[in-house]
């Protein structure tokens, strides 16, 4: 019997290539950055159980998960509205898998482990709001949209979760998104296509933003 | 056309599909022949006010209850439907 070795790999393995992307002679005015290994875990309200499992995130996380599009940040995990009764747990290191979250929150909700299925791109820089408008019908502007915004939304028909991190240290706001894993590939072309007017710079990281 | 997605706020038609008439109502299981396919297969042809079922297929997959005018394409109320979200949206 053939032996298999199974290693994973970034759904934009082959399409993301690090370094300039687009107009050259300027500063890069958007940055993309895919965030590799991660764990996500999608948890879901049972029937009727929504208010029950509030009570267990919040016992587990320390803050209450969101019930309305945003996303809110723990010590440890980041939580993402993904739709009525059901939020993301985005983190890293293990910290929150289906091992871990399973005894705390499966009485009230369902778990789904969403890490190998979603690819997570993080995109800043001073025309971050303009290449996002060509994609997005969603209203970024600061004031719509400031920092803990979420939204699950479509671009270039695409289903993906959208939320405004935390600020980058120069004060450049900073849009996650998540797309599907076999999507990713496909939107993250059409993001070049939308940036290249800007000057991208592409990389790839182990870090949440 | 818009519509206020009472889990996501405004958001464009092209996020939603139009499944149709929310009014039929299944018949009880002894319900005679011409109920059944009264309900399975006759929809009226309303010039003015529906009310339909949509899903939010391209952002929070609730489905809908949408009171629409068929002339005017005014939207005059949304709702989650039967069973969308085990609560109510938050406000």
């Amino acid at each position: 019997m053939a032996e298999f070795s199974w290693s994973p790999r970034s759904p934009l393995d082959h399409a993301l290539v690090t370094g300039a992307h687009g107009v050259r002679d300027i500063e890069a005015g958007i940055s993309l950055t895919e965030i590799r290994n991660f764990d996500l875990i999608q948890v879901m309200a049972r029937r009727g159980k929504a208010a029950e499992l509030a009570n267990a995130a919040k016992g587990r996380f320390g803050v209450a998960a969101p019930n309305a599009p945003k996303a809110v940040q723990s010590q440890d995990a980041t939580l993402i509205w993904s739709g009525p009764d059901q939020f993301f747990v985005l983190s890293k290191g293990g910290k929150h898998t289906m091992g871990t979250l399973a005894p705390a929150l499966s009485g009230p909700a369902s778990l789904s482990d969403q890490s190998h299925a979603r690819a997570l791109i993080s995109i800043s820089g001073a025309k971050a709001r303009t290449m996002l408008a060509k994609l997005s019908s969603i209203d970024v502007h600061p004031a719509e949209f400031p920092v803990g915004a979420a939204a699950a939304t479509s671009m270039d028909h695409t289903s993906v979760t959208l939320w405004r991190g935390g600020d980058r240290p120069d004060g450049q706001a900073v849009f996650n998104l998540l797309v599907f894993a076999t999507f990713a590939e496909s939107l993250w072309h059409t993001m070049l296509d939308a940036a290249a007017e800007y000057g991208v710079e592409i990389a790839h990281s182990e870090w949440l933003a | 056309m818009r519509i206020a997605c009472p889990f996501c706020g405004e958001r464009e038609l092209g996020e939603f599909t139009y499944l149709g008439d929310a009014k039929p109502v299944r018949p009880a299981a002894g319900a005679s022949e011409d109920e059944v396919f009264d309900y399975v297969y006759l929809r009226d042809n309303v010039a003015g006010e529906t009310s339909e079922h949509w899903y939010h297929g391209g952002g929070c997959r609730a489905w809908l209850k949408v009171g629409r005018n068929t002339l005017t394409h005014e939207i005059s109320s949304v709702e989650p439907a039967a069973g969308a979200g085990a609560r109510q949206a938050a406000k």
